[in-house]
């Protein structure tokens, strides 16, 4: 990290670096902090800006800000009115969410055993320990009770199991990883969602799931479907058919034309008009699409982007070979054009991540809402809204930061941009 | 069976394998999909309109509105029509973009460049500032904004600058020019300043393209500004002396009445200021990783012959850097510009009454198919002229 | 080559499996199938099932405009959930509680209804709507009632739907800090008023300021939190909305007896629940729930004392499908509706005490006692609150 982010010696800085005079903390301190009256300036106001903002900050996060509603809150942030009486009457369904998690860790200590070490191990230690810290929340046992935090601790042996299994039987490669996280997401759906007539597992209305989960499903899903749909239109855009090409042209173009917030409008609003009563599509199924569509749209741009900085003579190379049209951009030109691309792609998933809590303007229980909702209709909350606010910023930065860090590391190991 | 592969064929290939046969049905398909798609769907909503009595008509636009809209930049009453209010609302979204993208550039490069300064603190400073500015949601970002500016004190014992600059909850307040009695007199004026500032352009061009070519120091920035200046106060002196007035007066904002109510000047209210915040910080969060990408294209080569040639650091970065990185900044950018003005539809969850807020405000009382419509248009239309922009500025780099 | 065909197939078929769950959440047959009802209420029979048995045939045979398959009320027996476009954010008329459950006043209504036609009060899928996105939600005709203190207007009425009986009586008002020391709305010239997008009270206000020539600067937001919070902090001098919500917001500040609420209304805000055009029979069954609840008060028969047998009194027996007949075959509903309905959620004077009285909203006196000379002994009198008889 460290020696990452020192990047060559700044433009800004005199023209030739003059060898080091000292070394050590005082030479250090000299060449980086005050090398020149300028820079010793910058360091000292900014240094002064810097202490006075920790000093007011923590002041108010730790004396003055009212925590208590982002408490209060707890399980819903995560999963919305999922386990209300109203949702799952007379009965606890925390469960179902919590053992989703658990094979999702089970699938991130997989990935360690596969990966044997290096950053898939870094990240499933870090969630793993994360979640399993969260058992020890301060909450009183009738409000967080044994069995969820039995479940929380849980996670640490699934991660355990996970890497075990990756590393003693078959189930130890990347294809089944694959196969497995499909069949995990499937369960979580089928989990969260209930069986009908099966005792504990009784349905739970899709429009009870809210919170994270909310978000997170909606992330997953259209980070999954837009790359290929972004591939598709990306490849009609440049294809010499005309029909193809221009509609394609038209959907790439309107759906980046228009703020997102406009389209969930009108998927929420106008879109039922378009299918016949009783149609059944739900709203959440919509804004999904919504959303995979405005990122499929963004998605296409950056892999034409790579698609155009791409050799041509790859392509001829492969034709030369005798590969067909189509093989030659499945095979050769677009797994090269993704690679030169993928810190856009990432950027935009981590874009898509971020724009899943436009949903809370239309009315779905995300994480947003979950607090919003809360102080508009307790008001005597209504002055602890920042703290809600700067909690939820937390939870997206902590998933968005993580996100752009696993990419830089994939870019670091493709060696995307040195060639 | 092989009879019918016989007549199968084109140019002597059965036409399942034959490209262009293939390619063919493949848009026709694809376009009858499309087609019977769009047409199922509007089937659809025809009859819903028609079961429903949903209005479709356009007409609404020529009633007269009768709602409040919370920022104006042009006049606006509530006898406006439909239409006009459309048209007030759109130019909201107008002036938070085009600020906005000023705005954000500006920090943006401020950022990007401290981001490469040898100065370890500032920079750490400047990539703390980007990875979260970035990576928290702009929605996020304009509630807790918003919050943030309920701290400030309320309009009636806010602060108060110097006596002319207001800073409240409400908003800021700041003196600005008004017209005075002859509109005719400013206006001639206002055409003087546009004239003495394209001259102005046009003596720093001239000057910089001096010092390049003769290498003797010509002051361009300096003397363009002098120029401006001069025939800007010229022509105030003239316009002052044939209309008898002076052609701007400067209206200073002033508390009024029993609610301490700002008055004059200029105030940008709290929504807008919340928005503009939120819209900056978070793009120039992405433009300062364009600017530092652009930055770092540049060969340190470069770099290092221009101070060896004893340019100074401050015109190595603004005559030899910036002007190369700009090939690679610009595209990037542009992209940004775009995205910040459709963000400004979230000025909608903080109370800023741009185009989407004013639009589904309408809603209440005219149909919503046509409003929608022209939200749409509206954007894309704004959309297109960025795209349009990006275009011409690639045609421009390509040929030259 | 045949690796990345089995590998694209595999990606196809998860695209496939995606769509087909997330259509599938729908169409899956409802909740409430095993869904034991709500702790809350325990119906002593299985509601759901009579509802049904009862209410096919009569949907079959009934007059209505729609034909069978695109009856709303056949579409929520199918869907097996009433879809309800509801506040999630005003405390004591629709707002979420500390675990995530929608309770409220106008929330009732919705598991009324739930009640009446499904047998099941929790049978409700909550939509929470913002003001200003009410007008496309109803005429998307997604949601078969919208129970959200909304004001019936006759322009709302021609565009929006049909609004069923008035449920709660209001007008528009004021509430200034205490320490502006405004004593009347006539005083508000020169303040700025907080006020929120997409209602009949930011029409009003236009109105208000057009007719009295007031200098009053309007401030609007686009939801209650930003409208509360922004007058909270001072931002504006005044709040205005409906009465009620001025009540139910100032009930939850640190100290409420800092704000007063000014006297004097500047309109009519009859607050009602609406359902889309297109569909009469559907209309007319909501219209009959709020004649049940009312009717209920006024007779004095509450969640708890529900008559099961004939009780002689004929108009108790009618309401409780115990004698005689108001209507339910040609509505589509149960003959013993009102039955699940008021045990569910009891009746009207319960439900307002249940959610408003506890925020101060004083009943005995206000519009919102039963009509004069309603039959009742012990419940307020002299109000408005008055529905369809039912019979
Ligand atoms: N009755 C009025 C106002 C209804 C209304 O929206 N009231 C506000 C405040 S009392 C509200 O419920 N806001 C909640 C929200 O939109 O979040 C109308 O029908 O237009």
């Amino acid at each position: 990290m460290a020696t990452e982010s020192n990047p060559a010696p700044p433009p800004l800085s005199s023209a030739l670096p003059p060898p080091r005079m000292s070394v050590g903390a005082a030479g250090w301190i000299r060449a980086n902090l005050f090398s020149t009256w300028l820079s010793g300036l910058l360091t000292v106001t900014s240094g002064a800006v810097l202490v006075l903002a920790l000093w007011y900050g923590l002041d108010w996060v730790l004396l003055d800000a009212e925590w208590t509603v982002v408490t209060t809150l707890g399980g819903q942030f995560i999963i919305g009115s999922y386990n209300s009486e109203q949702a799952c009457p007379g009965q606890n369904c925390f469960w179902r969410p919590q053992a989703a998690l658990l094979l999702v860790t089970l699938l991130l200590g997989m990935g360690w055993g596969v990966a044997a070490g290096g950053l898939a191990k870094r990240i499933a230690l870090i969630a793993a320990i994360a979640i399993a810290l969260l058992a020890f929340l301060p909450y009183s046992l009738d409000k967080m009770g044994l069995d969820v935090r039995l479940l929380l601790i849980a996670n640490l042996p699934a991660l355990l199991a996970g890497w075990a299994l990756a590393r003693y039987t078959a189930l130890g490669t990347a294809r089944w990883i694959v196969i497995l996280s499909v069949a995990v997401f499937l369960i979580t759906l089928v989990l969260l969602r209930g069986v009908p007539g099966v005792p504990g597992l009784q349905p739970v209305l899709v429009q009870n799931w809210g919170g994270l989960t909310l978000n997170l499903v909606l992330a997953v899903a259209g980070i999954v479907l837009s790359l290929p749909i972004g591939i598709a239109l990306a490849l009609g855009r440049r294809s010499n058919l005309p029909v193809v090409k221009s509609l394609c042209v038209t959907f790439i173009e309107v759906f980046r034309g228009v703020p997102l917030i406009t389209l969930l409008f009108m998927s929420q609003h106008l879109l039922p008009l378009a299918f016949p009563q009783n149609f059944p599509v739900n709203p959440l199924f919509r804004a999904a699409v919504v959303i995979t569509l405005f990122s499929a749209a963004y998605m296409a741009e950056n892999i034409r982007g790579g698609l155009q900085a791409l050799h041509p003579g790859q392509a001829e190379a492969a034709r030369a070979l005798g590969l067909p049209g189509w093989q030659t951009t499945l095979l050769i030109s677009l797994p090269q054009a993704i690679r030169n691309v993928i810190p856009a792609i990432v950027g935009q998933f981590i874009g898509l991540f971020k724009d899943t809590s436009l949903v809370y303007i239309i009315g779905m229980v995300d994480i947003v809402r979950v607090g919003y909702r809360f102080v508009s209709g307790n008001t005597q909350y209504l002055d602890n809204a920042p703290e809600v606010f700067i909690f939820i910023s937390l939870v997206f930065w902590v998933f968005t930061y993580g996100m752009s860090y696993v990419s830089r590391h994939i870019e670091r190991q493709l060696g995307v941009g040195e060639r | 069976m092989t009879e019918l592969a016989r007549i199968l064929t084109y140019q002597g290939i059965p036409v399942w394998r034959h490209t262009r046969v293939i390619q063919w049905a493949a848009q026709i398909l694809s376009a009858i999909v499309v087609v019977a798609l769009v047409a199922w769907f509007f089937a659809n909503v025809a009859n819903a309109v028609q079961e429903r009595g949903i209005s479709y008509s356009f007409s609404f636009l020529s009633r007269e509105y009768h709602t409040p809209i919370g920022d104006t930049f042009v006049p606006y009453e509530p006898s406006d029509t439909y239409l006009y209010a459309f048209g007030v609302a759109a130019l909201n979204t107008l002036v938070v973009a085009v600020a906005g993208v000023i705005l954000a550039t500006l920090l943006g490069i401020f950022i990007g460049v401290i981001r490469l300064s040898g100065n370890w603190l500032v920079s750490r400073l400047a990539l703390a500032y980007i990875e979260f500015f970035r990576n928290v949601p702009l929605l996020v970002q304009l509630l807790f904004w918003f919050f943030i500016m309920l701290v400030l004190p309320p309009e009636r014992d806010g602060y108060v600058i110097a006596g002319q600059l207001y800073v409240n909850n409400a908003g800021v307040s700041f003196p600005w020019p008004t017209g005075t009695g002859q509109p005719i007199a400013t206006l001639i004026w206002l055409i003087l300043a546009v004239v003495a500032i394209i001259a102005g352009f046009v003596v720093s061009r001239r000057l910089s393209r001096r010092e390049v070519e003769t290498g003797r120091t010509s002051y361009p920035v300096l003397l363009g500004c002098a120029a401006a200046v001069a025939i800007g106060a010229l022509g105030w002196l003239l316009v002052n002396a044939f209309a008898g007035d002076a052609p701007l007066a400067i209206s200073t904002p002033e508390p009024q009445g029993r609610f301490a109510r700002i008055d004059g000047g200029f105030t940008a209210r709290a929504g807008m200021i919340v928005l503009l915040i939120g819209l900056v910080m978070y793009t120039a969060s992405f433009i300062a990783e364009i600017v530092r990408a652009g930055i770092q294209s540049v060969g340190r080569g470069q770099t290092e012959a221009s101070r060896a040639l004893g340019l100074s650091q401050l015109n190595t970065l603004r005559q030899v850097t910036f002007p190369q990185a700009l090939r690679v900044i610009i595209p990037p950018w542009i992209s940004q510009c775009l995205n910040l003005t459709k963000n400004s539809s979230l000025g909608l969850a903080i109370g800023f009454t741009e185009l989407t807020s004013v639009a589904q405000t309408m809603t209440q009382l005219a149909p919503p198919i046509p409003i929608f419509i022209m939200l749409m248009a509206a954007y894309l239309a704004m959309s297109l002229t960025w795209s349009l922009i990006g275009n011409l500025y690639n045609r421009r780099i390509r040929f030259s | 080559m045949n690796r990345y065909l089995k590998y694209m197939a595999g990606a196809v078929l998860l695209v496939i499996a995606l769509a087909a769950m997330a259509c599938q959440q729908d169409a899956e047959p409802p909740a409430q199938s095993t869904a034991p009802t709500a702790a809350i209420t325990a119906p002593t029979e299985p509601a759901a099932m009579t509802a049904e048995a009862t209410a096919m045939p009569a949907d079959s045979e009934s007059t209505s405009m729609t034909n069978q398959g695109d009856s709303r009320l056949a579409s929520v027996m199918s869907r097996g959930t009433l879809i309800c476009a509801s506040n999630d954010s005003l405390a004591g008329f629709g707002f979420a509680d500390a675990s995530g459950n929608i309770t409220g006043f106008d929330i009732d209504l919705c598991r009324a209804v739930a009640a009446a036609v499904l047998g099941d009060a929790d049978a409700v899928e909550y939509r929470p709507t913002t003001a200003s996105e009410r007008g496309p939600t109803m005429q998307s005709g997604e949601v078969d009632i919208m129970s959200r203190n909304t004001t019936w207007t006759s322009s709302r009425n021609a565009t929006w739907g049909n609004f069923a009986p008035t449920m709660f009586y209001d007008g528009q008002g004021f509430m200034v800090p205490k320490n502006l020391g405004v004593s009347g709305m006539m005083e508000l010239g020169g303040s700025s008023v907080c006020v929120q997008q997409g209602t009949t009270t930011e029409l009003n206000l236009q109105d208000f300021i057009a007719q009295n020539d007031l200098d009053i600067e309007v401030v609007v937001f686009p939801d209650n939190v930003a409208t509360n919070a922004a007058y909270t902090s001072g931002q504006c001098d005044a709040l205005t909305t409906d009465r009620s919500g001025l009540v139910s917001t100032r009930a939850g500040f640190a100290s409420p007896d800092d704000h007063t609420i000014l006297a004097g209304t500047i309109s009519e805000e009859p607050l009602g629940p609406v359902v889309p055009h297109g569909d009469e029979q559907w209309f007319d069954l909501v219209s009959a729930v709020m004649s049940m609840l009312i009717y209920a008060e006024a007779y004095g028969i509450t969640s708890s004392s529900v008559p099961t047998a004939v009780t002689g009194d004929t108009a108790i027996d009618r309401l409780f499908g115990l004698e005689g007949s108001y209507g339910q075959e040609d509505m589509g509903l149960s003959m013993t509706a009102a039955q699940d309905v008021i045990r569910a959620v009891g009746n009207y004077g319960e439900i307002y005490d249940r959610h408003l009285t506890p925020l101060d909203l004083q009943r005995e006196g206000s519009r919102n006692a039963l009509w004069a000379n309603a039959p009742c002994t012990d419940c307020p009198k002299g109000g408005q609150v008055y529905a369809a008889p039912l019979r």
